[in-house]
């Protein structure tokens, strides 16, 4: 009975274990400058994603929007296709959430 | 009566909001016949073109009397000045083609690229021309589509700036919204949130959360806008403005001791206690980016995330190579403590005479070379006998936006207390003085009273 208590208990813990290194590498900030291939916007109007060529490896890398202030700047064309974009964002699971995204450019 | 003041002027900000929604008289007239630059606007406005040629959202300059070193009889601002923010103007940083960098691209920049006219007629130009130039909609339009708005060569090679000139976008003109405005001034000195580094969001700036725009405050008149005193922001309309006055009275606070403390410190040092953007840059390094192009090497923060400097003001500004930022003292009887977001930035400057020298910003953007970019600057400005040699500048930018939510403001420990933000010795007050401010005699029971109402 100590024997199979013991055995669920060490079960217990790796599963505890495995499952907050799963979270642990699913809340990973990354950042990237890349330009942007296409732009959606979700009908409703409070999402989009964009597409962005990696400048370094040139792999695309889809992120998703939901900050009004970005948001806006794809509605009025501020942003868009052909723009270099500086971007943090964080990965989770296969949606990369944008935190961060900004037009390299200045004046 | 500051309860009375706030009903005011919420009320105003919807009665605004209501104006804004309505359609802007002439609608009708537009729809029917399209938009064709200003003298579509003229039909109604007459003389508001040429007026607008004579500010400084046109010029970029002005005479300006409250800064060192600075011939009053002339026109300066961003059309000409050196400083290590930008370490270019108008002049050596004209809108143009960067030389094709080692991946063969190239791209349009410039300091006037927020500039609203073409181009062709640009930075103080005058005349019918300059008149018809000027991009009315990308102030006054809520559907301005900004793609429209981009550098290109025309048939003989030079640059210009297009415009949104469309129906659409003039049929939805009104007041200058928070959006109109931030378009040009959250862009400044190197991207977005870099030079200013506030935002005038609602979760950033207690007068936006209660609908107020930068307009309300910044009341325009005959196209003419009020500044405040920014020390390291020279070119003006000739009008200031301050929180006192239509909005604020001089004694706002319930508490006569907060009160009290308005005749030696600004409104903005207790509601404004944070400030951000780039604290730092270095224009003789450039850092190569991932697309081949290079850029000044930045140190930034975000919005809200930087401490800013406390020192007295009296309004008029020590302007040296090595300084720019608030002359002012204790006992000058005009000063008050002010906050401002200090800023460092290296530069050349030249060993002949000590002057900071500017950079065309056209090579170094290609190529990283920051020399070849004061070559290019010297030669365009006719300086000829020069011999740049790296150095720092400080400076002190006025710290006037993102007021902070009441409960948010400083009260009497985070000065008073011995870790408090100001520094009362740096600012003028003697041992004795000192040990009396920072007494927790000054706010204790104050502050136990106020523990215990929320407790």
């Amino acid at each position: 009975m100590r024997k199979i208590f013991s055995i669920v208990m060490i079960m217990a813990l790796m599963l505890f274990t495995s499952l907050a290194v799963v979270k642990t590498a699913s809340a990973e900030e990354l950042k990237m400058t890349g330009t942007i291939t296409k732009i959606e916007l979700a009908a409703d109007g409070k999402s989009a994603t964009a597409v962005l060529k990696d400048s370094k490896t040139g792999a695309s890398v889809t992120i998703t929007i939901t900050d009004d202030l970005t948001l806006d700047k794809f509605k009025d064309k501020r942003i868009v296709e052909g723009d270099e974009i500086r971007t943090k964002y964080e990965k989770s699971g296969d949606v990369n959430t944008s935190k961060m995204f900004k037009k390299t450019a200045g004046c | 009566m500051t309860g009375k003041i706030a009903v005011i002027i919420v009320g105003c900000a919807l009665f605004a909001t209501a104006a804004q929604a309505k359609d802007h008289p002439g609608k009708e007239e537009i729809l029917k016949d399209g938009y064709q630059g200003p003298k579509t606007c003229e039909a109604c406005h007459p003389g508001k073109a040429k007026e607008f040629l004579g500010t400084v959202h046109w010029k970029h300059a002005s005479k300006i009397d409250h800064v060192d070193n600075i011939n009053p009889d002339e026109e300066h601002g961003m059309k000409d000045r050196i400083y290590t923010m930008c370490n270019g103007n108008d002049i050596v940083n004209n809108l143009k083609e960067v030389p094709p960098n080692a991946l063969g691209k190239t791209k349009f920049t410039g300091c006037n690229t927020c500039h609203p006219g073409d181009h062709t007629s640009d930075v103080g130009s005058t005349g019918p021309q300059a008149e018809q130039a000027i991009d009315c909609l990308i102030c006054h339009s809520s559907k301005y589509d900004f793609s429209k708005r981009k550098p290109v060569k025309d048939k003989d090679g030079k640059v210009v700036m297009t415009q949104d000139r469309s129906t659409e976008a003039a049929a939805n003109i009104g007041r200058p919204t928070i959006k109109n405005c931030m378009v040009c001034h959250e862009a400044a000195g190197g991207g977005a949130m870099i030079k200013r580094g506030f935002s005038m969001t609602k979760e950033a700036e207690v007068h936006v959360t209660k609908g107020i725009i930068c307009v309300d405050c910044h009341k325009v008149k005959n196209h003419k806008f009020p500044t405040g005193r920014d020390p390291n922001n020279w070119a003006h309309d000739g009008i200031y403005m301050t929180c006192t006055g239509e909005c604020h009275s001089a004694t706002p606070h319930t508490d006569a001791d907060y009160n009290r403390h308005t005749a030696k410190i600004a409104c903005q040092t207790c509601h404004i206690p944070k400030t951000g953007g780039a604290f730092s840059k270095d224009f003789t390094k450039w850092e190569k980016q991932s697309n081949g192009f290079y850029e000044p090497s930045t140190l930034k923060r975000e919005v809200n995330e930087t401490a800013p400097v406390y020192a007295w003001y009296n309004l008029t500004v020590k302007n040296t190579p090595q300084f720019i930022g608030p002359k002012g003292s204790r006992s000058d009887g005009k000063s008050k403590i002010y906050p401002f977001k200090i800023f460092q930035g290296k530069a050349y400057f030249n060993k002949k005479n000590g002057q900071l020298l500017s950079m065309d910003f056209a090579p170094p953007i290609a190529n990283g070379d920051s020399l070849a970019g004061v070559a290019s600057a010297a030669k365009i400005l006719g300086i000829k006998d020069y011999e740049p040699v790296p150095g720092w500048q400080t400076i002190y930018f006025g710290s006037n936006h993102q007021v902070s939510p009441k409960n948010k403001a400083l009260s009497c420990a985070n000065c008073h207390a011995l870790n408090g933000v100001l520094n009362f010795k740096e600012l003028g007050y003697n041992s004795k003085e000192v040990e009396k401010l920072t007494n927790p005699e000054l706010y204790f029971e104050k502050l136990l009273k106020l523990q215990q109402e929320n407790e």
